[in-house]
Parts: structure tokens; sequence; C-alpha cells
């Protein structure tokens, strides 16, 4: 039959003539959630809770022990019509309750059925602890009395006086921070903050912390359970393995019996609260104390965990931590997550399987765009986050590192994968549109698969490079002397060997020894013209004088006219200091400056090992393969500015960069031999790839020693594969094998 | 109940639970089974020669001191091989019967527990006995369960000198027997009835104790209030051991539905809302108020339709105020106007409405439609409205059966079912060979897209096979194509008989007389289940008997029950399988998507592609009835669970 919810059900014999009523230690408290009365049910001895809706309370209200179940229904029925519940929905609300051991009915106790319940607990709670081996909890004590006796001398921390007293702190540790930002960053690198000597130090702050912010909840949900008279006890603290990690932890669950949504946010603000204080203790602590003292560097690990992890963790709603909680409260949504969840499933079996009408988990209207939304932030989150913590832990230790990844793709991939598959081929819901379902679920893997492992895909990888000329020279004054006031032709001209000189400079001692030289060479021509008449032999060595002078003359003038320094080819003057020189002494062998040519620059790729060999693995050594690659090649600060490259050369095994600029110590990307000061010798290889700017494309204006960043395009081929390559390298590079 | 041995396994496993359930289910049917139990047969067989020399009087002194060892519950594994050989030879010589060697293996499959596939007409009862007899020594009683009462007296007729001599009394259950006589019936070591008058029983037993559970509160009861209170009112003794004939028809076909005890009602004012609501009802049209859907059989209202009953019931108030509930009457009325025919489902019989069970045709006066449809149907007719009966105490087959300490079945197909089998009931299938080896010829099937066309296919081939002097067995889905069938035949001029009888004996007659030279006989695929056809004089030499399918039903196990009745113990014998498009299982089971390929030349549908549509079609409805028994199972499960306060049910 086509009904929703039929009225009437075939077991209702089992119940009808029941006489049962909930027991009598059970609590009941009224909610709003999102204008929509609830009736909250608290069992006193265990602290669980049950909600039930206006028309489930107003059935099970009825049940006193002298009616029967079948006398409540009816009644329930006249009064409430279509809202009423079900024969089905009455049958299964008293399951619920029964095996929530919130209901007491005239019969002796099921004793072999309570035992049963209890063992099946037991190994729900166990299983549930084995697939969230992140997060195990570990009870410990019971903190009721401890609070309750303190909690009248904390409890004005909850007032609006605490609250200003409260923010004065805070305002008050900040300004102490104030002027020792640099310190405080420098010394947040988390090289040195996850130090071994530091991690002792900063697991006892955050011990410390964490229990002071636990002892937040459990004052909180004190105070305000007992200014709305609604109990707030709390009986569980203990540790929580987080990550193995482990962090206290305290069950302040009976704050959900508030009435009030701000007072249930607030005891999960709680925590946070007294954590930020505490920071604010510590930045005045650090402030006060000398740098060296012990005091100083434990104050310094509990500003950090205090705020800085306090707030990404505790203050996170996609996490199952305070700020979920508090963020439920007050959107009136409780079991956000839960049921963010389902109506994902809900949308997908709505619409994709086309199930006529699957349980809506949205009770308003309101509620479908946050669970919608918090539906896949936290999913996304969470991937994002455990592959954080896997890699992180990974880094650290490798074994567990390796357990971690199979526990968590057994928990996150396959078991999940497993009930998907399950449901999809097993769940009633399904049955009339199964085959629907699993062609539209085998379709969608289908068109994934087909996406990633068959469609091929641009594939690019970057690598870091600098500009060169193709032609470049150093100038060097080639002889000493001093430089012409207003000689120099300024940097960035255009110049040749043939236009004015670089910059002319004088040598009087070259003048000098040249008149010198000019005048013992006439002296020389003279007794060689005297001589001339008398001995043949003298004039001989007069001839020989002159010229020997001669070439004297002639290298003295060639060191002045090299004072008038010259291109060495046409091109661009580079010398953006050349001014200063005017007026100085120069020595041979002193550069000035360098001219390069003006086209034709080539571009010096640094290829690292990931990159460098894939060259060869996948457009082969061909230089034709190699020129039709395609390159592009954007300018560093510059991305609007983009051009081809093609590739000239590769040269493998290189030890030195082309400039320092493209190392890690100067910004780049490239690890450089820590022995090497200079920036130049990299820690590994590598091959350098010349690329040629494409000169058919319109080339921005290249200046030599630009950083670069050329863009390979590799043979297109599937994502599935690119994937499994970059994975492949990553372990390789992580963990060396 | 009171006297159970071992709390049995009553809850299906879920979660991690099932997958490995599922795996061992495969586990399980990989042992070989057939392999153990021919050997241990084998071991049996041995002492025939010892034991064929034995007295009368020292075999019955044999005989008894067995039965003491088995009621002392000391047996050795030897001193069960010797029992069967014992009762193999009373066997012999009480009823003339000699068990074969596979009919002994099927008994040591039973003993251990298992279902035995045993073939149509190897012998299933005389198989029976051997673990039958075992479990009667042990003297806490032992249940045979057959589908019909005329089989469990004539199977326990027969077999009773075999048991009489074993020192055992034997008692059959008919279904209009008073509780006193039921109390002496059950008293019997061994009871033979049938699945549904000792599921009965049961309930009505349950009902007696109320809510004395347990052994202690029972016997406290019974101290207190002495003699004719509490448990002597009960019909049972406790539910010790079971031989299920038929298993899977049982254990699997018919726990579909559960098994209701109702009593009167309290609840009057239902009766005059659901004639209000065939009134209501005569507005709505087909497609626009409301959709007629034939695959999963429910009517439902469209938004047009939803609107017209809000506005309708506006004005009436009571009952009809609340949108759900007058919904909810309206589409019953809709349902019993559209899909509940008056000759097709049901009959009116003294101003009353009795279900006609459309596979065997036979009529239900005792059964009523569930979920209110029973009363819209009467509203329908006009008739005087039954207020619908409460339910007194409600159990399924899946539960009921899986309460006996011992459980054990034959059948003649189980190896499809075996899964399943084991999940509900932890009962292993072993395949028996047959005795002879099977020479049945199975031609290919035909599939025709008209069903005229299907019929006067199958009187041409009655036609041809007729000629050739062979005799012949019709099966038909439902008693209203037997009917078809036979008016066709009456036009053609062929005499035949037709089995929409109600009564079971009869039924068995024409079907024994089914193998007569030149015999044609229409019947539905369940009648006459349990009988044997032999075959007539001369007849083995012009081919056997040939069986033909008219349609194919829901399960391919009842097909296969249908062919088993051909070449039984190694007689010659064809079979051969018609259906056509217009049935209702490639109609409401068939894959939409293949339907475009099906058409083939001449009103056929094209072979191959006809076979997998078919098969699918088949699968399809298997696998949905499979889900609904899981489903049941399920609910069940988590009631007994969740309603532990309400006592337990079973």
């Amino acid at each position: 039959m086509a009904i929703d919810r039929p009225t009437f059900h075939e077991s209702w014999y089992r119940v009808a003539d029941m006489k049962p009523q909930l027991r009598s230690a059970v609590q009941t408290y009224r909610q709003q959630y999102r204008g929509d009365m609830y009736h909250v049910l608290r069992d006193p001895s265990n602290n669980q809770f049950f909600r039930l809706t206006e028309s489930d309370y107003h059935f099970v209200g009825l049940l006193d022990g002298d009616r029967t179940v079948s006398e409540a229904w009816n009644e329930t029925i006249d009064e409430l019509g279509d809202e009423a519940v079900t024969q089905w929905e009455a049958i299964q609300l008293l399951g619920q309750l029964y095996v929530s051991n919130l209901l007491q009915a005239d019969l002796p106790p099921d004793a072999q059925g309570m035992f049963e319940r209890h063992r099946k607990r037991v190994r729900r709670e166990v299983s549930s602890y084995m697939m969230n081996l992140l997060f195990v909890r570990i009870p410990l004590f019971d903190p009721n009395r401890v609070l309750d006796q303190w909690v009248r001398w904390v409890g004005w921390i909850y007032t609006p006086i605490g609250f200003l007293a409260w923010a004065a702190l805070l305002v008050v540790g900040g300004l102490h921070l104030v002027g020792r930002g640099e310190e405080l960053v420098t010394g947040a690198d988390p090289q040195k903050l996850l130090a071994t000597e530091n991690l002792l130090m900063l697991y006892l702050a955050m011990a410390v912390i964490k229990t002071i912010h636990e002892f937040g909840h459990g004052f909180a949900c004190k105070h305000f359970g007992r200014s709305s008279n609604t109990g707030g006890e709390v009986h569980t603290m203990g540790i929580m393995l987080l990550v193995f990690m482990p962090v206290p932890y305290v069950d302040a669950s009976s704050s959900w019996a508030f009435r009030s949504k701000w007072h249930r946010a607030l005891v999960g603000v709680g925590g946070l609260h007294v954590e930020l204080a505490v920071a604010a203790v510590a930045a005045i602590v650090w402030n006060r104390t000398p740098d060296t003292s012990l005091v100083h560097a434990l104050a310094y690990n509990m500003i950090f965990i205090a705020s800085i992890s306090a707030l990404l963790f505790n203050g996170n709603p996609l996490l199952r931590f305070d700020a979920y909680y508090i963020l439920s409260d007050i959107l009136e949504i409780p079991n956000l997550a839960q049921r963010s969840k389902q109506f994902l499933y809900y949308l997908v079996k709505r619409y994709a399987y086309g199930v006529k009408r699957p349980r809506q988990p949205a009770h308003s209207a309101g509620e479908k765009p946050w669970l919608l939304v918090y539906a896949i932030a936290s999913t996304m989150y969470r991937f994002v986050i455990m592959t954080g913590i896997m890699l992180f832990v990974a880094n650290q230790f490798f074994g567990l590192g390796v357990i971690l990844v199979v526990v968590a793709l057994v928990t996150w991939l396959f078991v999940p994968m497993g009930k998907f598959l399950h449901f999809l081929f097993n769940h009633g819901e399904l049955v009339r549109v199964r085959s629907r379902a699993i062609t539209v679920t085998a379709g969608t893997l289908a068109a994934i698969v087909v996406l990633v492992g068959v469609i091929p895909c641009r594939d690019t990888t970057r690598a870091q490079g600098v500009v060169e000329p193709q032609r470049l020279a150093v100038v060097y004054m080639e002889s000493d002397g001093f430089v012409d006031v207003d000689s120099a032709v300024q940097s960035g001209a255009n110049v040749d060997p043939n236009s004015r000189p670089l910059l002319t400079a004088r040598n009087r001692e070259l003048e000098t020894s040249l008149a010198d030289l000019l005048a013992q060479q006439a002296l020389a021509s003279v007794r060689r013209e005297a001589a001339s008449e008398e001995d043949q032999a003298v004039v001989q060595i007069y001839n020989d004088q002159w010229h020997t002078l001669q070439d004297q003359i002639d290298r003295v003038r060639e060191q002045i006219e090299q004072l008038r320094v010259r291109a060495p080819f046409a091109g661009r003057w580079v010398s953006p200091n050349v001014d200063q020189f005017e007026g100085a002494f120069l020595r041979r062998g002193t550069a000035i400056g360098m001219v390069t040519s003006t086209h034709g620059d080539v571009i010096r790729v640094v290829a690292d090992q990931q990159l460098g060999p894939r060259f060869a693995d996948e457009i082969g050594r061909d230089a034709k393969a190699l020129r039709a690659m395609r390159v592009d090649v954007r300018v560093a600060g510059r991305p609007s500015a983009e051009f081809r490259g093609v590739i000239d050369d590769i040269a493998p095994n290189q030890t030195h960069l082309p400039s320092p600029a493209l190392g890690r110590l100067a910004g780049g990307s490239i690890d450089i031999d820590p022995e090497d000061t200079q920036g130049i010798k990299t820690a590994e290889p590598f091959f350098e790839v010349r690329l040629v700017p494409d000169a058919e494309g319109r080339l921005p204006p290249l200046h030599a020693g630009q950083r670069v960043v050329a863009r390979f395009h590799m043979r297109a081929k599937p994502l599935a594969v690119q994937w499994y390559r970059a994975v492949r390298q990553l372990v390789q590079r992580r963990f060396q094998i | 109940m009171l006297d159970r041995r071992a709390a049995p396994r009553t809850k299906i496993p879920s979660g991690i639970d099932a997958a490995w359930d599922a795996i061992v289910a495969t586990l399980v049917s990989l042992a070989p089974r057939r392999t153990m139990c021919l050997r241990r047969a084998a071991r049996v067989l041995e002492l025939e020669k010892p034991m064929s020399e034995l007295a009368e009087a020292e075999l019955r002194r044999r005989v008894l001191t067995m039965r003491d060892t088995f009621r002392r519950g000391r047996e050795s594994r030897a001193e069960r091989v010797t029992a069967f050989a014992l009762i193999r030879e009373v066997a012999r010589r009480q009823v003339d019967l000699f068990p074969h060697p596979v009919q002994v293996a099927a008994g040591i499959a039973m003993e251990s527990g298992c279902v035995a596939e045993l073939a149509t007409g190897e012998g299933k009862t005389l198989a029976a006995t051997l673990p039958v007899t075992l479990a009667g020594w042990r003297g806490r009683g032992c249940h045979v369960i057959t589908v019909n009462d005329y089989l469990a007296t004539r199977d326990a007729d027969s077999m009773r000198p075999i048991y009489e001599f074993c020192g055992l009394t034997v008692s059959a259950i008919d279904s209009e027997m008073k509780p006193p006589d039921r109390r002496v019936a059950y008293q019997a070591d061994i009871t033979y009835c049938t699945n549904k008058d000792v599921a009965f029983d049961f309930l009505r037993d349950r009902l007696a104790l109320g809510q004395l559970q347990g052994l202690p509160s029972a016997l406290a009861s019974k101290i207190v209030d002495g003699a004719g209170g509490g448990t002597d009112r009960l019909v049972m003794r406790g539910l010790a051991a079971a031989f299920v004939d038929e298993a899977d028809s049982v254990l699997i076909d018919e726990a579909v539905t559960p098994l209701i005890l109702s009593g009167e009602a309290r609840n009057e004012e239902a009766a005059q809302a659901h004639l209000d609501a065939h009134r209501l009802a005569e507005p709505f049209e087909p497609q626009r108020d409301y959709r007629v859907n034939p695959r999963y059989h429910e009517v439902e209202l469209t938004r047009s339709g939803r609107a017209k009953a809000e506005a309708i019931c506006e004005e009436l108030g009571g009952i009809w105020s609340g949108r759900r509930r007058s919904e909810e009457l309206i589409v019953q009325a809709l349902t019993a106007r559209e899909l509940f025919l008056l000759g097709k489902q049901y009959i009116v019989e003294d101003d009353k409405v009795v279900i006609v069970d459309e596979f065997t045709g036979r009529l239900m006066p005792d059964r009523e439609w569930r979920d209110g449809i029973h009363q819209a149907v009467s509203a329908k007719e006009g008739l005087e409205i039954q207020p619908p009966k409460d339910t007194l105490a409600r159990v399924t087959y899946q539960r009921f059966f899986r309460l006996y300490a011992k459980l054990a079945g034959m059948t003649g197909t189980a190896w499809e079912a075996r899964r399943e089998l084991w999940q509900t009931y932890r009962l292993p299938v072993a395949q028996i060979p047959t005795h002879r080896p099977c020479i049945r010829e199975h031609q290919l099937d035909r599939h025709y897209v008209k069903s005229d066309d299907r019929w006067s296919a199958i009187v041409g081939s009655i036609r041809e096979i007729h000629d050739q002097g062979r005799a012949i067995l019709v099966g038909t889905r439902s008693v209203k194509a037997s009917e078809h069938l036979s008016t066709l035949l009456d036009d053609a001029g062929f005499e035949h008989q037709v089995l929409n009888a109600t009564r079971h004996k009869e039924e068995a007659q024409i079907i024994a007389e089914a193998g007569k030279t030149g015999r044609i006989t229409v019947a539905t695929n369940m009648a006459g289940r349990g009988t044997d056809i032999k075959l007539g004089r001369g007849l083995a030499d012009c081919g056997g008997l040939h069986v033909i399918s008219t349609e194919r039903h829901e399960s391919g196990r009842i097909d296969r029950q249908l062919f088993g009745r051909a070449g039984r113990q190694g007689d010659p014998g064809s079979a051969m399988a018609y259906a056509s498009l217009d049935d209702e299982l490639a109609d409401r089971h068939g894959p939409k998507w293949l339907r475009p390929m099906l058409r083939g030349n001449g009103g056929r549908v094209r072979g191959r592609v006809g076979r997998l549509y078919f098969w699918l079609a088949q699968r399809h409805a298997e696998r949905m009835a499979r889900q609904q028994r899981k489903a049941q199972v399920k609910t069940d499960d988590w009631l007994e669970e969740s309603l532990g306060f309400a006592g337990r049910e079973a």
C-alpha cells in the first residue's frame, strides 16, 4: 500500500494491553528547537538523554501505569488527529524507550533481554572505539563533588562582572605582547617549537591547559545547571587519546537539558573562555620573566597552546569539539553532524536514486541549507585534516604512519564503502529503485573512472629559472687611470664599439711617459742622423733604439687609448653605479659594468630530481621532440607576462645554480648545500634546462637576472596516472624508499 | 517451550556478522556433503546381508533394544549405522519397500540436520522414516511436516507398520481436529502434521500459557493452580525435532507472510468508515487522481487525487478529519476496486468475501487480507463488513522453525535456496544423486509476444505429442489459466482432466493416473504435490510423460518441480516451457530496457534474448521475495529485542 504512515500495525497486539509508564526517576525538560517544542527525557542514573517530539510526548505522557497503551493511543488520536503517532511509531517509540531503560512495565523484568542489551551496548562501544582509534575515550573519575564544592567560589566568572574582568585580563595580556611581536613569531617556527627538547615542555603545558579547559566546561555546566535548576551534573572526567596523545576530557552532556540555548552554548564556550584567560596570564608572565628562565619558556608555550591551537581545534565547528556543540546549540540543530550526513544521503536517495519517500532528516526548511553546507564542509575538512595528520605523523615516525594510513583506509574508505555497497544491494529502502540506484552509482563511478583514469589531461610541472642574455661581457678597466668627469655613458644606453666611449679616463703617468718616450725617440733620431755619416754600425744601434722606443710608444699610446673604454659589441650598457667612478682612480682590472646583447635572451631553468628525469622518460632525448614541447614562461612577480619558450638543451648533473636567486636562501625553491655560504651549490644535483624565448610571440621586456617560472607541458595523460606518480614521488621523497 | 534442550539461535545476524554469515553460507554449501552421505550410506548397506538373515523375533528384539539405547541418548556412531540398517530391513519386511542407497543417504543427511535434495519421485516419504524413527526413539516427540492434511494422513498410514514394528506410536493431525484429539496426537512419538497446523497449535499454546514464560514459572503455576490450569491447557509437548517435507516451499515460499492468530475485534466504527470510503472513492478516476502500480500491487494518489480527497473529506469530520487517515481509507477502497477482482482473487460465498488461492484455486475461508483490504473489498461488494480481527498472536515461520531443537528437511528443489536456508535456519543442503540416471529431455523454452499465440502453440504441441500416444501433464500458474486451457482443449476436441478440485485426495488420484497412455492432464503447478506419476504400461516405450509448463513461475524452483514430474526414477520423459510477454512475471519483473530487443518473427520472441529476459525476470522476482522475507525477519528481531517489556513472543 502506498501509504506513508499506515495508522494500524499488526504487531499492535503485543503492546496494546500493556500498562507501561516512564520510570519515576526519569526527568523531563522542555526545549524549543527552531520554534518546535521538544521534550528531553533524562535518566539521572546514567545521564542519558532521549529527545521526543511534541506528538511523541503527548502519547508517552499519557502512559501513567493505569491506562493501557491502547487507551493512551486512542486518546492521542482523538486529540491530535493526523499529528498523532501511528501504531507502528508508537511501538518503535516504546521499544526505544525500553531499550534506553526509561520505561517500566507491569511485567517481571526481562532479565535475559537486559543482559543481552547490555552486552550489545558494550560491544557497540568497543567496536566504536576500534572504528575511531584516533579518538578513544577512557573515563577516569567523577568530578561532580569537586565541582559542587568549588562552583560557589568560581561561579561569579560567568556573571557580567566576571565577563568584564575576563575581558580586562585579555586586554592586559594583549598589551604585554605589543612590541614583542617579532620575537613571538620567530620563536613560533614549527621546527623550533617541535624540537625534541621543547616537546616535553609543550606537552606538559598542554596537559595543564587542557585540564583547566575541561574544568572550565565543568564549572560552566555546574553554574548554569544550578542557576536554571536543571541539575548540571558532571560525572565523568577522563582521558581521550587524540591521535594517540592523551588529553583530558569531561562529559558535560547534562547541559543538554538546559532550557536556554545560550546556556548550552556557554557551557561549550566554557573551555575556550578559561583557556584564553590562561593565555593572557601566560603572556604577562612571559613578558615579565628573563629570557633564559624555564618559566619564560613554559609561558611562551602556553601562550600558543591556549590561544592559537585552542582556537584551531576547539574553535573549529568542523571538528567535533567545543565549537561544534556551540554551533549546533546556536543553530538549534541537535546532532548537526549526524543529521547533515543523513541529509546528504537523503538528497542522493531522493534525487539520484529516485526513492519515493525517503525519511527527511531535516525537521524544517530552515535547517536544510545548514545541513547541506555543514555536510560538505566537514567532509572535506575532515579529509584534509586527516591527510595532514597522517603525513605529519608518518613524517615523524614512519612505522606508526603506515599503521595510521592502513587504519584510516579501513575506517574511512573500506568500511564506508562496504556499508554503502551493502546498502546499495540489500537495503529495503531501495527495493523499488535498486536497478536505477545501481545504474546511477555505476554510471557516476564510470564517469569518474573515465574522467580520472582514461581521458588524458594536461600534465604540467613548474620549475624556476633565471633570465640571462645570450651574450654578456663584463667591461673592465684595462689601464689604470682617473675617470674623467662627465665622461661616463649612462647605464641602460645602447652602445656599440664605434660610438662614444663608455667612459674616459686620464693617466698622467702614462702621458708623461709617452712624452718622455717621444723625447727619447726624438733624441735617438737626431743621434742616428748625426751618426749616419760616420759609422754604419752606430747608425744601426740608434736605429734599433729608435724602434724599441717606437714599440714602447705604441704600447703606451695603446694604454692611453684603452682609457677610452669602448663597448666590446653592440648592446646595452649596464652599470647602474657608473657615476660613482667619475674622478676616481681605477686600477686595471676593475670591473666597471657590463654590456649585454639586446636581443636573444636565454632562460636557465633548474629542474630538480623530481622533474629532470621525466624529460628523458616522457619526451625522449630527441632534440626535435624536446623542441616541440610546450613551455609557458611567466616572469616572477608579473603573472600576466607570459610567453612561450623552446627547450634548447638539457644538461644533467649540475651542481651550481645559475643564480643564487633560485636557491632557498634567496627565496627560491631549490635546497642549497648547507655548507655553501654563497647559496649556489645545490644540496642534490639538478638538471639544467636552457630555454630560448619563442620569438614569434610577443615578449615582455626581459632583463638579465630576472626570476621566471617555466611550466612544462608533459605528454597529456589521465589524472589517475598523474596522481599515482605524484603519490609515489611524495612517498619516495618523504621516506627515501 | 518447556523441554527445549538448548536455547536455539533465534536471531538473524546483522552488520559485519551478516557479511561473515554470508561468507560462511557460501562455504557451507561447498562442503562435500553428498560424498559424505553416500559414504555413510555405503556403511549401512554393508549390513544388508546380516540383517536380512535375522529372524522376525530377533529383529524385533534388536529394534527394541536400539530404541532404549536412543531413549537414553547414549547412542554411538556405529549404533546409528546399525539402527539405519535395522530400520531399512524393517521397511523391507513391513511395507515391502527397500530403501535405495540414495534414500539411505538422504536419511543420513536429514539425521545430521541437513535439507536433503532428492529428485522428485525418489521416495522421500520412505527416506524420511529412517531419521524420523531415530527421533521417535529419542522420545521427545517428532513432527513430520507436510504441505497438506491428505499427505499427512497418507504418509502416516503408509509408514505406520514400520514405526509400530519399531515400538513407536504414530499419529496424523487433521485440520478439523479438536484440541483434546490434538493433544493425544501430539503425545504420539511421531506426529505427521501440516506446517499451518503445527504453527497455529503453537500460537494457541502460547496464548494459553499467557505470561508464564520459561520452565520455572510454568512449573510454579502448576503447583499453585493444580490440574486444569496453566500448562494443562497446552496441546503440544514441545518442539524437539521437525522433518519438513517440501522444505523449500514450507520454509521459504510460505514464509513470506507471518502466521496470525486472530480473534474478535472491539473496534466497530471502522466498518462504517470503509463503506463511506467506497462511496467517496467513486469519483476518483485512474491516471488523473490515482495511479495503479501493477509491479508492486498498489495504488497511489496523485496530487489531484490528494486535493480531491481533502476537498471531499473536509465536510465530513470524525474519522475523516485527519488527512492521513482519510487518504489511507480512500487508497484502500481504490486498491480493492482496482487490484482485487471478483472471481480471481476472491469469491462471495454466504455473503462473505472468501479468498481464492491464486496458485491452487483453493478457497481460504479462514484467511483475511491485511491492512483493511478485506473490509474495503467487502464494502465494494456491498456486504456486511466484519470488523478487522484483532491479532492475538503472531509468529513468522522463520522464527517458529528456528525454535526446533532439531530441524531437517527434504525436497526436490533446495539447491537454489541453499544460502537462505543456511542463513535463516542454519540448514545446509545436501544434494543426493538420483537412484538411476535421469534421461529426461528438456527442450528449449518457447516465448511468445502474445498470450494467445502461446496458447495456440501449446494446443498444437499437445496435438503432436498426443498423437504419439504419450501422456501429457500441463502445468499452469493459476486456476484461471488452467480453465482457459481446458476450454481451448475442449474446442480442439481433446479429452482431458482438469485439476482444480479442492480435495487433495481426488487431486492425488488424478495426478497418479496422469501417467496413463494418451492421458492429458491440466493442473496448476502446485496441485497434487507429494504424489508420484507412475507410467502406464507400454508408455515408457513411446517416450514416457511429457510435461508442458505454460507460464514461468515467480520462483525457478517451482518450475523445476514441475519438470521433475517427467522422467522420474530413470523413466523416459521430456519437458518444455512456454511463456509470453503478457505474463504477470514478465510484466511485473522483466527488465524494461530489454523489451525493445525482444520482438522476433511470427509472434515469437527472439530466442536467446527471450531466455535472458525471462531469466532476469525470474531472478528479480526471487530477489524481491527474498528481500521481503528478510525485511520481515529483521522487523521480527527488532520487535523481539525492543518489546522485552511486552513479554517474549516465542
